[in-house]
């Protein structure tokens, strides 16, 4: 927790992650010696290999793109500069559903995405202040259509997210009720390499 | 925290729910939210009572340049106290799905073609005048309290027939015939200040947890605050009310007869009633013989004797009880110990578990009859209370009358004293009433979808509010026969394309909620007001306007029709000056407050039956009350809480403890039935093995065409299933998302398989929710239904399931 970066909600929601001075942590800044901005903090599909090297290895193929069945994982846009046109999963749009083949790995050659890596994209959290079980009215969404056995339990009614099954798939974000969504989903900031 | 700016409002949302979401205060269940909904950011707020169940919950609606942009809970409702549900935070964007309708509709060689309002409403008269006899209206607990009362005028007083019905056949039937087989009078005695009191709250195969979530959340918040409240969940499957229940007592379908009777039994065998309250306040009483062999015996039964209560319930012990239910016998005997206790209070909730039952009417009156036999009654947390599922149930379809056999205000078509109160109050020509009952839901339906020349009398069915292609039991008999049927007329009010429109050869677009002024009644007796707040889109126009509309061309048409004795039309309105204002154009149609002028009519029908409604001024002010309300000495008005209970019903004369002025047995008692436990119509065998019980979800409502069209509810559950046990995918080779068939002997639909999921059917027993029109499970439902509710049970027949390839 402690080393993770603040990354405000609405940066978050409007996906501005790695701007200003306290969005990155100074280890993560000095590993990209060579430019002035941090590197972006994005939600890459599963098995990513760490940041520097997606960025360099990734061919922009779009292999990954079409053989998504759910058509999770689209194109970083132009203002992610560096990283335009690499994939990435816009959770409250579509959001991972963990494939048990994963066919974006098997078709990824460059093999910035691989089998052999934690299928980890990021971590969700429950918002306790916006999630509707934790303020009085009954709801269990976020259990029932994750599809990771344990990620999220429900305990008198109220759900918890355990961070070490959580995938960061972001189908719990996706299917949220709550007025204001109860999940808050933080990419993986420090992949293995 | 909570800001009502526009740019606070989610994206994915089109209208912002200010949730009340500040966290940390424990020591109320509602939430702490803003003190006054924020002003000056060029909002206007108006309250409302929510769109959906029957919990009644208040809203304030923010509205803007003419739509509605924001829903806050309302904090001075005493229902809600500021708590939503997840429906009610969205419950804005019902009015916004894609596909409103707009314009009328009519069916020529098939397509259906945009006509103008004057042709629609030329098309309905013309129809209706061409075989009156075969004219029915078919609404619902949404119509609101002046709607209601506009068709049931139109029906009753206008053609001087009863071929009117409503789904709460579908719905509260039954525990309508419990409360007038019990007290002699409709509607629960108690009202939900019980659930703050209560110790003990036994659910009845209620899943209160997702239908009446707020209500749910009113009970188990007390126990944030330290207070103990023991949940009893007795269901056929485990569901979210059973995550937080105490104790969950899994029963056999049909077995919640046995139960109430086995407590019943403990009871008299221990001697562990209450001798005092039962030798003061009631009778005891059980079917007659039947009068022929087709027919059941009379609803309000012969006396019995004590001692021959005693004998009656003595089969049941606890063993014999966990035989016939699959509870076991030291839970029946934990639940007699409890009912024996005089210093707990105990309160009983039930809905469509209870209601939808072949035996409906016996399981209702059984378990007042606990209530009434322990004592546990009358009292500040100790009630039975029959929930409602639609918002105005009780206010329009039970209190306005709406069915086929009752008079607004409780009274009856079989009553001739009634239908004289009702031609006085109506001034028409003495038995202009006609005492014979129209046709009840599903009878009605049969004999829309039966060929003409074949016994099916009715011709003509204008549906407003309300779902029939979606809802009734058995479809393709009750609903899907009509396509082939050439002289059929089916006219469908609504908002939305249905699968009733599907089959309409009228379609008149409707106006809903704020988009016109509104009355609801919810499940505790309270009566709710609203104003219009936005307008209709596109030619969508009031139900209430289309019946009075339809009432005057037909008193143009013809010099009989819609009149009173006086040869005046029925629903005459005027301005202050008395000169009549044109109410059927809609153009004058808002002139005056039409809601006001009806339900101030319609009140005066109110006090017969001690069910007295203030006017309508009064209800603008308040955030509902709750009837009987009473004129005070100085002008207020004070609304009743407990009835029949000395210290607040102010129809119990001074003195007295108890009071059940409407008693059957004419003594002001209160009657304790005795009912057999006997197996429902159709049960498993070899054929089809399974169970099946159909029913809600959380997040959506009844079938589902309003939150269907809300983007985070069908997100959040997008389409139907069928929950299975685990042992009995595990034989069948099933998993989660699998295919399944179900098939009954009427019918069959594929539904993906969830095992382990929301809920948790026993071995043997499936269920399916209803909300999915691409799934229709009512296709194979059974139709049959309690002899004397007439209501339907959805709850149980017997299906076999197939995997699918």
């Amino acid at each position: 927790m402690s080393s993770e970066p603040h990354i405000s909600r609405r940066d978050l929601l409007r996906g501005r992650f790695g701007r200003g001075a306290d969005a990155v942590s100074p280890d993560r800044t000095s590993s990209l010696a060579s430019s002035a901005r941090p590197l972006p903090v994005l939600h890459r599909p599963p098995g990513a290999v760490e940041e520097a090297a997606f960025l360099r290895e990734c061919t922009r193929c779009d292999a990954c793109v079409e053989a998504c069945p759910v058509h999770a994982i689209v194109r970083a846009g132009t203002r992610f500069r560096e990283a335009a046109g690499t994939p990435v999963i816009d959770a409250s749009t579509q959001p991972c559903v963990m494939c048990k083949d994963a066919p974006c790995i098997t078709v990824c050659i460059p093999r910035v995405l691989r089998a052999e890596l934690p299928r980890r994209m990021g971590t969700a959290r429950i918002q306790i202040e916006s999630c509707l079980a934790h303020t009085r009215t009954t709801c269990t969404v976020c259990s029932e259509r994750c599809p990771v056995e344990g990620a999220i339990t429900v305990e008198r009614g109220r759900p918890t997210i355990h961070a070490e099954h959580c995938t960061g798939c972001g189908v719990c974000l996706s299917v949220c009720p709550a007025p204001q969504n109860g999940v808050l989903l933080l990419p993986t900031l420090a992949r293995s390499a | 925290m909570l800001s009502v700016e526009r740019r606070a409002f989610v994206k994915s949302t089109a209208i912002a729910a200010a949730t009340a979401a500040a966290a940390g205060s424990a020591r109320t269940w509602a939430l702490p939210i803003l003190e006054e909904p924020q002003s000056g950011s060029g909002l206007r707020w108006e309250k409302a009572p929510c769109r959906f169940c029957g919990t009644g919950c208040h809203v304030m609606v923010g509205t803007e340049n003419g739509r509605v942009v924001a829903i806050q809970g309302d904090q001075k409702a005493e229902v809600n106290k500021g708590l939503l549900c997840v429906k009610g935070y969205h419950v804005g964007l019902a009015l916004y799905g894609k596909d409103r309708l707009t314009t009328p509709m009519l069916r020529t060689n098939g397509v259906l073609k945009p006509i103008t309002w004057d042709e629609a409403i030329d098309v309905i008269s013309k129809r209706i005048l061409g075989n009156p006899a075969g004219f029915s209206f078919y609404g619902s607990g949404q119509w609101t309290i002046p709607e209601g009362y506009a068709a049931n005028k139109f029906v009753k007083a206008g053609m001087g027939n009863n071929q009117i019905d409503a789904n709460p056949r579908l719905c509260m039937a039954s525990a309508v015939t419990g409360f007038l087989s019990t007290f002699g009078v409709d509607e629960p005695p108690g009202v939900y200040d019980d659930i703050d009191k209560c110790d003990v709250a036994i659910m009845w195969g209620n899943n209160m947890a997702e239908m009446h979530p707020v209500l749910f959340s009113r009970l188990v918040d007390r126990r944030t605050r330290g207070e103990k409240v023991t949940i009893i969940d007795m269901t056929t499957r485990r569901t979210r009310t059973s995550d937080l229940a105490d104790h969950v007592l899994l029963f056999k379908p049909h077995g919640d007869l046995a139960i109430a009777n086995g407590i019943a039994h403990l009871l008299m065998k221990d001697n562990a009633f209450d001798h005092a309250f039962v030798e003061k306040h009631c009778n005891f009483r059980t079917l007659g013989p039947p009068k022929d062999e087709k027919s059941p015996p009379e609803m309000l039964g012969v006396p019995m004797t004590m001692d021959a209560y005693r004998e009656a319930v003595k089969d049941y012990t606890p063993e014999v009880v966990e035989k016939l239910s699959g509870v076991s016998a030291d839970h029946i005997r934990m639940l007699g110990a409890l009912f024996a206790r005089k210093d707990i209070k105990i309160n009983s909730f039930w809905c469509m578990g209870m209601n939808q039952h072949t035996r409906g009417t016996a399981i209702n009156c059984l378990v007042h009859g606990i209530h009434l036999l322990s004592g546990h009654f009358g009292k500040p947390g100790e009630a039975a209370t029959s929930l409602t599922g639609q918002p105005s149930a009780c206010g329009t379809a039970r209190e306005v009358g709406t069915l086929c056999h009752l008079l607004p205000g409780g009274l009856a078509i079989a009553n001739p004293q009634h239908r004289a109160h009702a031609e006085e109050h109506w001034n028409l020509a003495q038995g202009r009433i006609s005492d014979k009952p129209g046709y009840h839901a599903v009878e009605l339906f049969k004999r829309f979808n039966t060929p003409t020349d074949q016994g099916g009398d009715v011709t003509t069915i204008w549906v407003q509010v309300t779902n029939p292609g979606h809802t009734m039991p058995n479809l393709t008999r009750n609903f899907r026969e009509k396509s082939k049927l050439a002289d059929k007329f089916l006219i469908v009010s609504d908002v939305y394309p249905t699968a009733t429109t599907e089959l309409a050869d009228l379609i008149l677009p409707s106006a809903m909620w704020v988009e016109k002024n509104g009355m609801y009644g919810n499940s505790e007796r309270r009566t709710h007001q609203w104003f219009k707040m936005v307008e209709p889109p596109g030619a969508a126009r009031d139900d209430c306007w289309q019946t009075i509309a339809v009432s005057k061309r037909l008193a143009e048409l013809d010099p009989t029709s819609q009149r009173d004795k006086d040869g005046v039309w029925i629903f005459k309105t005027t301005d202050v000056e008395g000169k009549e204002i044109p109410v059927w154009e809609w153009a004058h149609y808002y002139d005056r407050n039409v809601d006001e002028r009806l339900f101030n009519e319609y009140r005066l029908f109110s006090t017969h039956k001690h069910k007295n409604l203030a006017p309508y001024a009064e209800y603008v002010k308040a955030r509902g009350l709750r009837w009987p309300v009473v004129e005070q000495p100085d002008g207020s008005w004070r609304e009743t809480r407990w009835r029949f209970s000395g210290f607040d019903d102010p129809f119990v004369e001074k003195g007295r403890d108890f009071q059940f002025y409407h008693s059957v047995s004419r003594d002001d008692k209160a009657l304790i039935w005795f009912r057999p436990h006997e197996h429902p119509p159709e049960m498993p065998d070899a054929e089809f093995p399974f169970w099946l019980c159909t029913g809600r979800v959380l997040e959506h409502w009844h079938s589902g065409t309003m939150t269907r069209r809300i983007p985070p509810l069908h997100r959040a559950m997008p389409k139907a299933y069928v929950e299975m046990h685990r042992d009995d995918a595990q034989t069948m080779g099933v998993r989660s998302g699998d295919i399944i068939t179900v098939r009954s002997r009427r019918g069959a639909v594929d539904l993906p398989a969830w095992i382990g999921g929301r809920g948790n059917p026993k071995q043997g027993e499936v269920f399916v929710p209803f909300f999915d029109e691409q799934v229709l499970i009512n296709l194979v439902t059974l139709d049959a239904y309690d002899p004397y509710s007439k209501q339907p049970d959805y709850k149980k027949c017997a299906v076999q399931l197939t995997r699918k390839g």
